[in-house]
């Protein structure tokens, strides 16, 4: 596999199963509320199938991030991994009818750019120093 | 009291998250790169890399939420994003990885996206 392709297949993969976490937390919290700290609480989310599926994803995102780590440079990938936060932001809109403020959507539009930039950055100029 | 608390909490936040990464880039790259992935697998469990790493990510589980529980949500967001800073520089000093433009404007639009997602 080219660079290239390693790269875009993993960011992709840590992108999805990051979300896929994300919406398994919140369906989670959701069905064990109300939030109290008292044992019917850890209860509820225990025996609640969500929780479970947060758990996969995080230790898929764990895999696809050591896996990415073999080869991407730590810094830009880490800023990279917030591409998470965009996922976010657009599955909540159809699943938990979040509405997007003018403001969100530019700052994901930002983030998509900063990513943008870092896979040009990666493929065009890798040893280039400023 | 309260603001040496915060800031203390904010520090171990940074450097646990930090540490964490540096520790999962240590492990993923100390065997050879031609390693097959069970090779490389099995390799990174038996030594201590991976473990801190994880080690890093179980105390920030504690570390951050009792941070959260002093400041708000988006302000702990906005503090919390110094680590992308922090990665980046080790990530010089450590591993070598040069400052290109590229990646330097880009670390910067992805700390101003994640700060007008988190403050919208």
């Amino acid at each position: 596999m080219s660079l290239k392709r390693f790269y875009l297949l993993g960011f992709v993969v840590l992108m999805v199963v990051d979300t896929f976490s994300q919406i398994c937390f919140k369906m989670a919290a959701t069905h064990a509320e109300p939030f109290r700290i008292e044992p019917e609480w850890v209860i509820r989310v225990v025996t609640n199938p969500w929780v479970y599926g947060a758990i996969l994803g995080y230790i898929g995102a764990f895999v696809t991030w050591m896996t990415l780590l073999r080869h991407a440079p730590v810094g830009p990938s880490f800023a990279a991994s917030h591409l998470e936060v965009v996922g976010v932001m657009i599955v909540s809109v159809p699943l938990f009818g979040e509405a997007l403020s003018a403001w969100q959507m530019v700052g994901a539009a930002l983030i998509v750019a900063g990513v943008v930039s870092l896979a040009i950055g990666e493929t065009s100029e890798p040893h280039v120093q400023v | 009291m309260k603001p040496l608390l915060i800031t203390v909490l904010w520090a171990l936040n940074i450097l646990v998250d930090s540490g964490g990464h540096f520790a999962f880039k240590l492990a993923a790259i100390e065997p050879a790169a031609d390693a097959s992935t069970l090779e490389h697998w099995r390799h990174m469990l038996r030594r201590p890399w991976l473990w801190l790493g994880i080690f890093c990510f179980i105390a920030e589980f504690v570390l951050w939420l009792a941070f959260l529980s002093l400041v708000p949500l988006a302000e702990g967001v906005l503090l919390g994003m110094m680590s992308i800073v922090v990665i980046m520089v080790g990530g010089r000093i450590v591993f070598k990885e040069h400052f290109t433009r590229p990646r330097i404007i880009g670390m910067a639009l992805i700390i101003a996206g994640v700060a007008i997602v988190g403050l919208g």
